[in-house]
């Protein structure tokens, strides 16, 4: 790559494709850089806990390099589009929770039915996709407070992500992380073999 | 006759378009503006073919666009898929013809030139047939932003312009090439998502007010051009990108069609 991608390429590129519901993490992901005043994450300086497993998620691995891999993405299945993100270095977090809406925005709604449908027809792919674009311009220009509460919050830092020990299983003959196994007379067992 | 569903009768098949529709708005050009009781909206280009009052049903038929009024347009694409060439590297383009970025095969060209424009010098560069694609192949030493033209002359004069930039980083405006029509970039700093991006149209080198400017891009599953945008009194108009891909911009006005193309690193 020659050029640093910005955020939002980073985002899209990362999650596959443009949906809206990845713009709502770029707005989040990129809130919390400027409120923070921080950059991506290089080793876990950053930590960010989603309370969600939608297309967010990505844009806050993707931009804030808070990632699944690196242990410092921690995901509560609250069903929730929070987030809640953390600096160790600034000792400071911020919790960030999407607006409850009473009466959703109609072509939030209209675009939604279209993605359920299996067959669109050519009618239906172009209205799609022009939805997909008024909905692109309407999240990202939108004022943050309008979509997004948010707050800074007292925040107990976990330790940094461990490197365990790998033992081999000693019925499928595998290797597995040591906490994750348990141990009995034949040895340690994986939880796959449990 | 409280609501009705709505139908569209495509080639003498009935699709049912929305329910409970409450509120039914024709506009201009053909489209049908209906909301329904849930607050669904949809705007489609129909006419009234029937309403059943009784049945609650409302049945549409689809305008299709006139082939005749889709004027065949230049436009050029660069032959690189990051939006930029290095320094020392050949600049290719492609040239193609066609209408919304869909190339179409059955048309040929008529005399073409192509230019190149080097720091305000103006330079016909060679253009060859590579497998049924015309292309423009730049074989000199380029560093920053140069703009390449090419124009047809035949029925209609075309123009298909482009701004490459070759090396990295080059935010600076460029002066107009000094087309008949011609779409300028306002600002040229890198043209990314989720951002606005505003053209100028020139007709003999001074803004052109009130022109309907159609932009579309590589990606769109769309028929027809998804934008249409009007220049304002200083000719210019604005889109916010929502796409990925090259963007194309076109406009035409006394049977000169110029097009813009709009390259994107992502």
């Amino acid at each position: 790559m020659c050029k640093n991608m910005p955020p939002m390429e980073l985002a899209i590129q990362f999650h596959g494709h443009i949906c809206p519901g990845l713009l709502m993490g770029i707005r989040v992901a990129e809130f919390a850089q400027k409120h923070l005043d921080v950059s991506q994450d290089y080793d876990e300086e950053l930590l960010a806990v989603v309370e969600t497993n939608s297309c967010g998620v990505d844009a806050i691995q993707a931009i804030l390099g808070c990632t699944f891999g690196k242990g410092n993405l921690i995901f509560k299945d609250y069903g929730k589009n929070v987030y809640t993100i953390a600096s160790r270095d600034k000792n400071r977090a911020v919790r960030i929770a999407q607006k409850f809406k009473d009466r959703p925005d109609p072509d939030s709604v209209r675009y939604r039915q279209l993605n359920q449908k299996a067959d669109l027809t050519d009618t239906e792919v172009n209205e799609k996709e022009n939805l997909l674009g008024v909905i692109f311009e309407k999240i990202m220009s939108m004022p943050f407070e309008e979509i997004f509460n948010w707050q800074e919050i007292e925040f107990d830092f976990p330790e940094k992500a461990q490197i365990y020990p790998t033992v081999q299983c000693a019925l499928c003959g595998e290797g597995v992380m040591e906490p994750r196994a348990i141990k009995n007379e034949q040895g340690y067992i994986c939880p796959t073999c449990v | 006759m409280c609501e009705a569903n709505v139908y569209i009768n495509r080639s003498g098949q009935e699709e049912l378009l929305m329910e409970s529709v409450d509120r039914i708005v024709p506009g201009e050009d053909h489209s049908i503006f209906m909301e329904n009781i849930f607050g669904e909206r949809r705007v489609i280009k129909a006419r009234i073919r029937e309403m059943e009052l009784v049945h609650h049903r409302i049945i549409l038929e689809e305008i299709r666009e006139a082939s005749e009024s889709r004027h065949l347009e230049l436009w050029l694409e660069p032959d690189t898929n990051h939006g930029h060439f290095h320094p020392g590297e050949e600049v290719s383009l492609k040239l193609h013809k066609g209408y919304n970025m869909c190339i179409d095969s059955e048309a040929g060209f008529s005399v073409l030139q192509a230019f190149l424009v080097n720091e305000g010098v103006l330079e016909e560069v060679d253009m060859h047939d590579h497998h049924g694609t015309m292309e423009i192949g730049i074989n000199q030493k380029l560093d920053g932003l140069v703009q390449v033209y090419v124009r047809e002359q035949g029925d209609q004069e075309r123009y298909a312009i482009t701004l490459v930039e070759v090396g990295h980083h080059h935010h600076h405006g460029m002066k107009p090439a000094g087309l008949p029509l011609e779409i300028v970039p306002c600002d040229y700093s890198h043209a990314r998502l989720g951002e606005n991006y505003e053209i100028q149209v020139l007709k003999e080198g001074q803004p052109l007010a009130g022109v309907e400017v159609r932009v579309t891009y590589s990606s769109t599953q769309n028929r027809d051009y998804p934008h249409r945008l009007t220049t304002d009194e200083e000719g210019r108009a604005k889109l916010f990108l929502t796409a990925r891909g090259n963007y194309l911009f076109s406009v035409s006005d006394d049977n000169i069609i110029s097009t813009f193309t709009l390259i994107k690193s992502f």
